[in-house]
């Protein structure tokens, strides 16, 4: 009988640890799950929506707020190097740089509010929702260089609109419904993207979930720039006929 | 090498996007310049390719994909002369193909060399400098020489030109080989060497070196006149074809879009160009080509030497840029 006893104890505390008292789910979709590069890419709309819905299973019918809704959207990874140039003998030349691996191409948040507001630095910084925590891991470059190459990189990848935040993006519009609108730019590397979603109740995490989608190129351009990578030589070649063709038409066409 | 897209020039509403820059651009800007290069490299009787890559760098296109790429808009834009000097017998094919063997051997130096530069972050920086010297010194040489000449014929003297036969201390050079053509016996060992430069040059900054090689021909081994432009365009044509794919290979930054625009411009405006030509005189169309040469040559140094809006820069490591 005891033991029994601590067995359902023991259960009920797995159980109380796993799925937080008052559950929550998210249903949550996007727009788009493949943007298409063709030749006219210009950039392009998209739009999460979702809905913070009782978990299923739950006694409760309804939710209850307030809730503040963070959507990370985060490109595909590379190695990003950041240079400065310093002025050597009069001119000005790359001479310092820091290697940052696996650093986003991409990085956007929207928020529905201040993200001060919704909860604090260290929420932020180690579900990686503010850019500036992708320059904080341990770098072989060491901190401080690591931090000032760090802030430059984003302020530069913000210039090319490929990072940001937007405090006032997530709406919603009733109580646990929101939707947010992203603009994707036309430099928008291609790859897999992943949309994180935060559900935030009191400055806490209370569900959160990915939704993926990928920018690639279609058709002409997906041929043209694999071809490039995976059949180098050919390419080259088609390249060189395509100057003498296009050079010997242009001879023979303006002939007078 | 930074990604750069700052396009922001919408006279042309056709947006067109680059697979390889991977940035969208105006069409109507690449065949714009295309064609006005075009129409200066026909004027002049010149390739262009020391126009066109320095215009897209300035533009935005990163340096490593404007150089190869226009490494093949070169080779388009050499193809149609050279057939028609073919087909006149204005080419010295077997002075051509030392020229060649030898500009190979010098692209692969040059496209190594290039590659080694981009990793390191160095590339913006030579390709700067690169441009400054050798526009600087082609662009003050043939400034110099168009003002003597139209000084020259204001004062009423003729000028006559300077004997191809006359020989230097360059000819006396040993392993001397014949060319029937140019009607030469002389050393192979320069024209390797100019063959080796400049094809170790043209691979590095996306020119194809007609501007240094007809100078080169004409005063170190005195060709003859008959020959000279068709024999550069022949090796021109053959050396930025085999450069275009070695950049391919072994950079991948050859977009091959990018290039196509800007060959049909540049086919287009060269004849247009050769037409306008012929409405000018040799010497002030040269001391023209001397003033745009050096303008270059001008806003590579200032960009050396100004401190520069942003002193960082980034770069991926692995894609095209």
């Amino acid at each position: 009988m005891r033991r029994t006893l601590q067995l359902a104890l023991a259960l009920a505390l797995l159980v109380a640890t796993i799925m937080p008292a008052a559950a929550e789910r998210l249903v949550s979709a996007l727009s788009n799950d493949t943007i298409e590069i063709t030749s006219s890419f210009d950039g392009e709309r998209l739009t999460f929506y979702g809905t913070i819905a009782p978990d299923a299973g739950a006694e409760q019918k309804y939710v209850v707020g307030p809730y503040h809704v963070v959507v990370v959207i985060e490109g595909p990874t590379e190695d990003t190097v950041a240079r400065e140039k310093t002025n050597v003998l009069g001119m000005w030349l790359n001479t310092n740089q820091v290697t940052f691996k696996g650093f986003p191409s991409y990085f956007h948040v929207l928020s529905s509010g201040r993200l001060r507001d919704i909860t604090d630095i260290t929420t932020l910084t180690t579900n990686f929702i503010l850019p500036e925590a992708h320059v904080l891991l341990p770098n072989e470059a060491g901190w401080w260089p690591t931090m000032v190459f760090g802030r430059e990189l984003i302020r530069l990848m913000t210039e090319e609109r490929l990072f940001g935040v937007q405090e006032n993006a997530v709406n919603f519009l009733s109580d646990n419904f929101y939707s947010a609108q992203l603009t994707l730019p036309s430099n928008a590397p291609p790859g897999p993207y992943i949309a994180h979603t935060y559900v935030f109740k009191n400055g806490e995490v209370i569900v959160r979930k990915s939704d993926g989608f990928a920018v690639r190129k279609i058709g002409f351009e997906r041929f043209l720039a694999q071809s490039s990578t995976q059949y180098p030589l050919l390419y080259g070649l088609a390249c060189v006929a395509l100057a003498l063709v296009t050079g010997w038409l242009g001879g023979v066409l303006f002939r007078r | 090498m930074a990604r750069k897209t700052s396009f922001e020039w919408d006279f042309g509403a056709v947006q067109i996007y680059l697979p390889i820059a991977e940035l969208s651009v105006s069409l109507f800007f690449l065949v714009g310049i295309g064609g006005a290069v075009g129409f200066l490299s026909g004027l002049f009787g010149v390739g262009g390719g020391f126009l066109l890559t320095p215009l897209l760098i300035f533009s935005g296109v990163p340096s490593a994909v404007a150089v190869a790429s226009v490494t093949g808009q070169v080779v388009a834009a050499s193809t149609s002369g050279a057939l028609s000097y073919y087909r006149r017998g204005g080419i010295d094919l077997h002075l051509a193909m030392y020229l060649v063997i030898a500009g190979i051997m010098g692209a692969f130096g040059g496209v190594a060399a290039f590659d080694l530069l981009r990793k390191s972050g160095q590339l913006d920086f030579v390709i700067s400098i690169g441009f400054l010297v050798l526009l600087g010194s082609v662009g003050i040489l043939m400034l110099q020489e168009s003002v003597r000449a139209i000084l020259k014929q204001r004062q009423g003297v003729v000028v006559r030109e300077r004997l191809p036969n006359q020989h230097s201390w360059i000819h006396g050079l040993p392993m001397r080989v014949r060319f029937k053509k140019s009607r030469l016996y002389i050393s192979v060992l320069p024209v390797l060497a100019i063959g080796l430069f400049i094809g170790f040059v043209g691979a590095l900054l996306g020119v194809g070196g007609g501007f240094i090689m007809v100078p080169a021909l004409v005063y170190l081994l005195r060709v003859p006149g008959n020959v000279v432009i068709g024999t550069s365009l022949a090796q021109v044509l053959a050396l930025m074809a085999a450069t275009t794919v070695m950049h391919a290979v072994q950079s991948q930054s050859v977009d091959i879009l990018l290039a196509f625009c800007l060959m049909v411009g540049g086919t287009a405006g060269a004849q247009f160009g050769a037409a306008a030509g012929k409405h000018l005189r040799g010497e002030q169309l040269r001391g023209l080509l001397a003033l745009l040469v050096l303008a270059i040559a001008i806003r590579f140094g200032l960009n050396l030497v100004l401190t520069p809006d942003d002193l960082f820069s980034m770069t991926t490591a692995g894609g095209a840029r």
